[in-house]
């Protein structure tokens, strides 16, 4: 109604040059939880994405056995599998791309030559019509008793279950700092009520309506709460970049590559305004609430 | 009338005022006159009883419908109750604004009221740059602003001389004249005797009718047990 115009003095108080910050720290936290949380969830997505379509076959090499007779019994598994209904296609994975995986931990491919390391076939299913996964498993080991399914369901529902607990503690963080970030506000705001009780007490007895008195502190609350989360999310923002930035340079196969999305910064971005809005109606109803004891 | 679950301040205190009427309320300090005007700028609600503002039952109105009672009440505070961070333009503009008037119209009425009560070269300057008297007359030029039905002021010449405190009289007078209703606190037996307008006298939370009427200023009846302070209507 009046639009900015303040009849306290509120922008005096010794808490508008603190809170803010206080808001911003908090706004950085949520920022950071945030961001971890939709990382994971990505991550979550991606890797979903990319094993629930797929199986892979083991073939174990028996002792002593010499590569041919290794290769001749996977190229027989691939054959049947590609014969097998439900499934798309089966690749046996090729040696040196095995090693290529194993190479950051156990070093060059000379070395890994040497080792007894099973053969692995990556098998496509037909996502409209899979098999059934037992059906499977008997008719691999009845071919080839050293031939070993792996749907990675185990794995997939224990990284699942990893997943959503971090998330769970993530959103739980983000609810106590937005609950903190409420308390800060009925704080200050109680403050600067206890401190104008004078100014306050003449505008009501002149004709103010509580929304009147409402709208001084719930207006400074908006801004304050706009900058904290600004502070915050540039602090945040800073943090992620950092971190991107860090990841870069570690090798990409011991660390996924995952990145924040282009509507994950919209999220984040929307923070300030969040925060600037729980500001605002915690103000307004700490106040309200206050001026409701008075006559 | 009490202040939580002290003892009383005010008891059988009954009277009616006249719209358009003019009135002296006096009485030795602690006798009850500021509680007495808090009932009536609605700053306090009656602990029995029944006070009547405006056809309305200040017991039992609604809290949201207050604030719309109080517009129509000008207050001049004893201590003024300036808001020092604001400019004598501001504080006097401040009803106007709570009410939601335009600013432009703020702006008219605020800049004329406050030339009238001498204050026009000072629009801009905070109240502590003023001086007693100064401040006195933005006190009163704010109570004045929204043209109130009713104006109380309590002790409003207790920090003035005496010449400022008899020019200030003349102008509650003038306003009186205007239709406005006026009751005044004050110790000041010489104002009192000098303007010779109807008494409402307290001692000890009880009103003591004193009937020094002045020729048109109405009537004040306490003891008129048709309207009682709480049943008879104030304004």
């Amino acid at each position: 109604m009046m639009g900015r115009r303040s009849d306290l003095p509120l922008s005096r108080d010794p808490s508008v040059r603190l809170v803010p910050w206080i808001i911003g720290l908090m706004t950085y936290l949520a920022c950071l939880m945030l961001a971890g949380s939709l990382l994971l969830s990505e991550l979550l997505g991606q890797w979903s994405s990319g094993l629930g379509g797929t199986v892979t076959v083991q073939v174990l090499p028996r002792e002593r056995e010499q590569a041919k007779v290794l290769d001749a019994r996977v190229e027989k598994l691939v054959r049947i599998l590609e014969r097998t209904d439900g499934i798309t296609g089966a690749r046996a994975i090729p040696l040196e791309e095995v090693a290529a995986l194993l190479e950051p931990w156990l070093g060059g491919a000379t070395a890994i030559e040497a080792l007894p390391l099973p053969r692995l076939i990556d098998v496509q299913l037909d996502m409209t019509d899979p098999p059934q996964m037992e059906e499977l498993k008997v008719m691999l080991s009845n071919a080839d008793p050293g031939a070993l399914l792996d749907d990675h369901g185990v794995w997939q529902d224990q990284l699942a279950d990893l997943v959503g607990a971090l998330e769970l503690v993530a959103g739980f963080i983000v609810l106590l700092v937005g609950l903190a970030t409420v308390g800060i506000v009925i704080f200050a705001t109680r403050s600067g009520m206890a401190a104008h009780h004078d100014v306050i007490e003449v505008l009501h007895l002149i004709g103010a309506e509580d929304g009147y008195v409402a709208r001084q502190f719930q207006n400074l609350a908006l801004t304050q709460g706009l900058r904290g989360g600004i502070i915050g999310i540039a602090m945040g923002g800073a943090t992620i970049w950092g971190l991107s930035y860090a990841a870069d340079n570690i090798d990409s196969a011991i660390l996924p590559q995952v990145r924040l999305l282009a509507w994950h910064w919209v999220v984040l971005a929307a923070l300030p305004a969040v925060t600037a809005l729980i500001a605002k109606s915690t103000a307004k109803r700490t106040v309200t609430r206050s001026l409701k004891r008075m006559v | 009338m009490r202040y939580g679950t002290g003892p009383e301040v005010l008891r059988e205190v009954t009277f009616s005022l006249r719209p358009g009427s003019f009135h002296f309320l006096t009485g030795r300090s602690g006798a009850g006159k500021s509680s007495l005007l808090k009932l009536m700028y609605l700053a306090h609600r009656p602990s029995r009883g029944l006070v009547t503002l405006f056809d309305e039952d200040i017991a039992t109105l609604p809290r949201k419908r207050l604030p719309f009672l109080r517009r129509r009440i000008g207050v001049v505070f004893q201590e003024f109750r300036l808001l020092n961070h604001l400019s004598a333009f501001d504080n006097v503009a401040l009803p106007l604004r709570v009410a939601g008037v335009k600013e432009s119209t703020i702006r008219k009425h605020v800049d004329e009221l406050l030339a009238w009560t001498g204050l026009g070269e000072h629009i801009e300057a905070r109240p502590p740059t003023l001086s007693g008297g100064q401040q006195q007359r933005v006190a009163i030029a704010r109570a004045l602003i929204s043209r109130p039905d009713l104006l109380l002021a309590d002790e409003p010449t207790g920090n003035v001389d005496d010449a400022l405190g008899v020019r200030l009289l003349y102008l509650f007078e003038e306003l009186n004249r205007m239709g406005t209703t006026v009751v005044i606190a004050t110790h000041s037996e010489n104002l009192v005797s000098r303007f010779k307008k109807p008494i409402l006298h307290l001692e000890d939370g009880v009103l003591i009718h004193q009937n020094r009427v002045g020729a048109s200023s109405g009537t004040a009846d306490p003891r008129d047990p048709r309207k009682p302070f709480g049943r008879g209507k104030k304004q």
